[in-house]
C-alpha cells in the first residue's frame, strides 16, 4: 500500500509540475497570436485590457471568466489558438448574473472576434471552448493541448448625441 | 485538482486547464459566482450555461482603464498628486503584508502618474514599485532595461503609459505563475483601493457625471476582486483584507439599482451595443459614505 501511495506521489508531482510549466508557457500568448490582420491596420486606439488572459486548453476543455465590461466603453474580444488545435476556438459571452446567452461565435460564421459597445456596466462570463477533434503533435508540448488566448481591448466610446456625457 | 491523481497525459491535460484557470475562485459552482447584489444567488443559472463543472476565472480591471475615462470625461489637465501615497512611505513597509498591499497601491500611482503624465514624478513612483517589488518577489518584472526605457521615453506619455502598464501586468502574472497568490491577492486590493481613492479624490459629485457612474460600476470589480481572494483566504493577511473590502461591498450595496429593460446585444446604426440589466444611482450621501469607506481602508493599507 505505501508503495502504492509514494508511486501515486511521484506521479502526482511529475504531472503536477510538467502542468505548472506549461502554465507558465502560455503566459502572454494572446498578446503574441491574438493580433488579428484587420486589427493591426485598425486606426481606432483600442488600448490592451488587462483582463485578457491566456491558458492551455485540452480538446473538448472548457474554460470560463468572469469580467467586466463598463458603460460607455467599445470593447474587442478576440480568441485564438495554437494550430494544433485546429484554427477555430467556439467562445460564447453570458451575461455574469442572469446567465443569459448574448453571444455565440458559432451563431457568428465562426467568428474570432467580437465587437461591441458596453451601454450599461455588467459583469460577463466567456466561456471558451476547444472542440473535440484530431490534433498534430509538436515537440515539448502534450499531444492534446495547447495555448489558447482570450485578448481583450477597450477604448472610451465616440461621444455622440446631446445626452452622452 | 483532486483529479490530478488519475495520470494518463490527457486527463494531466485536461486538470490543467483548471489550474490554468488560476483567479479561479476554488470549488464553487456557477451559480455561487453570480455576483447579483452582489450576493444574491441565481439558482437557475447553472441550467443556462454550460452545466459542467469548469471552474470560474475572475478577471480583474487594472486601474489604467478607470484613469484613461475619468481623464477623458472629467478630469483632463488634472496633475495632482496629494492623494497618492508618498514614496517616502516605502521604508515604513517592512513586513510581508503591507510590503504586498502598497506593492499594489505604487502599482496603481505609477498607473496614474503616466495617464495624467505627471512625469517628474513617476520615476520616483517607479523607483519605490522596484523597490518594493525586490521585496514581494517580483524582482525578475523589472528588468533594468525597463528603466532605461523608461528614462528614455519620459516625453512620450504613450509609451510611459505601456511601460507602466506592462510593469502591472508583469508583475501579477509573475506572482500568479510563481504560485504566490496570497500576495498577489493582497496586491490587487491595494491597487483597487488605490485606484478607488484617487478616483474619489478627484471626482466631484454629482448625479449626471459619468464619472460618478463609472466610480458606482466599481462595486462589479469589488465583487470580482472578492471572489478571486477568496481563494488564498486561508492567509490570514488575505483573510483580514477580504474583511474589510467586504464593509466596502455593503456599503456599495446601499447604492440604488435601477432596472433598465432585458440584458441584450443589439445592432444601433451598424455597431452591437450591450444594453439593458441595471443602472446603479448613486446620491451624494451614498458617494460620501464610499469615499469614507475608502479613505478608511486605504489609510490602513498605507499606515496613515
Amino acid at each position: 500500500m505505501k508503495r502504492i501511495i509514494a508511486i501515486l506521489v511521484v506521479l502526482i508531482s511529475l504531472t503536477t509540475s510538467k502542468i505548472v510549466a506549461q502554465a507558465s508557457a502560455c503566459g502572454d500568448f494572446h498578446r503574441k497570436a491574438c493580433y488579428m490582420e484587420g486589427t493591426k491596420k485598425d486606426k481606432r486606439q483600442f488600448m490592451y485590457n488587462a483582463q485578457s488572459k491566456s491558458g492551455l486548453f485540452a480538446q473538448g476543455s472548457i474554460s470560463k471568466m468572469r469580467c467586466i465590461v463598463y458603460k460607455g466603453m467599445d470593447y474587442r474580444m478576440t480568441v485564438c489558438c495554437e494550430t494544433i488545435l485546429g484554427d477555430k476556438v467556439n467562445f460564447k459571452i453570458y451575461d455574469g448574473r442572469t446567465n443569459e446567452l448574448l453571444f455565440d461565435n458559432t451563431k457568428n460564421d465562426n467568428s474570432q472576434q467580437f465587437e461591441f459597445q458596453a451601454s450599461t456596466t455588467r459583469q460577463l462570463i466567456i466561456e471558451a471552448t476547444v472542440p473535440a477533434g484530431e490534433v498534430k503533435e509538436e515537440k515539448g508540448k502534450a499531444e492534446t493541448a495547447a495555448c489558447v488566448g482570450l485578448l481583450i481591448e477597450n477604448k472610451v466610446s465616440e461621444r455622440t448625441g446631446f445626452s452622452q456625457y | 485538482m483532486k483529479k490530478i491523481v488519475i495520470t494518463t497525459l490527457s486527463a494531466a491535460a485536461l486538470s490543467s486547464v483548471f489550474m490554468l484557470t488560476s483567479c479561479g475562485g476554488g470549488n464553487k459552482s456557477d451559480a455561487d459566482n453570480i455576483g447579483a447584489d452582489s450576493t444574491k444567488v441565481d439558482t437557475t443559472a447553472a441550467t443556462k450555461s454550460n452545466q459542467s463543472s469548469t471552474e470560474m476565472s475572475y478577471q480583474i480591471p487594472s486601474p489604467k482603464e478607470m484613469f484613461v475615462f475619468i481623464k477623458q470625461v472629467a478630469s483632463k489637465n488634472n496633475k495632482r498628486t496629494d492623494m497618492l501615497n508618498s514614496p517616502d512611505n516605502a521604508k515604513n513597509y517592512t513586513d510581508a503584508k503591507t510590503q504586498a498591499l502598497n506593492f499594489g497601491i505604487y502599482s496603481c500611482d505609477l498607473t496614474y502618474c503616466s495617464i495624467f503624465e505627471v512625469g517628474t514624478d513617476m520615476l520616483k513612483y517607479f523607483k519605490t514599485v522596484k523597490q518594493l517589488g525586490d521585496a514581494v518577489g517580483v524582482s525578475n518584472s523589472i528588468s533594468p532595461s525597463t528603466v532605461k526605457s523608461l528614462e528614455k521615453n519620459m516625453g512620450n506619455p504613450d509609451s510611459l503609459v505601456e511601460i507602466a502598464d506592462d510593469l502591472y501586468f508583469s508583475s501579477f502574472e509573475s506572482m500568479q505563475n510563481s504560485q504566490q497568490g496570497n500576495i498577489l491577492a493582497l496586491s490587487v486590493a491595494g491597487g483597487y483601493i488605490e485606484g478607488l481613492n484617487i478616483a474619489c479624490s478627484l471626482v466631484k459629485y454629482d448625479k449626471k457625471n459619468p464619472a460618478v457612474e463609472r466610480i458606482a460600476d466599481e462595486k462589479y470589480t469589488l465583487d470580482n476582486i472578492i471572489d478571486f481572494m477568496k481563494k488564498y483566504e486561508s492567509d490570514a493577511s488575505v483573510k483580514e483584507t477580504i474583511a474589510k473590502l467586504e464593509e466596502l461591498r455593503t456599503t456599495f450595496n446601499q447604492v440604488t439599482e435601477k432596472q433598465e429593460g432585458k440584458v441584450a446585444v443589439k445592432e444601433e446604426k451598424g455597431a452591437k451595443v450591450l444594453g439593458g440589466g441595471s443602472e446603479l444611482e448613486m446620491t451624494e450621501a451614498q458617494y460620501k459614505a464610499i469615499t469614507d469607506k475608502v479613505t478608511s481602508i486605504r489609510n490602513s493599507f498605507t499606515g496613515k
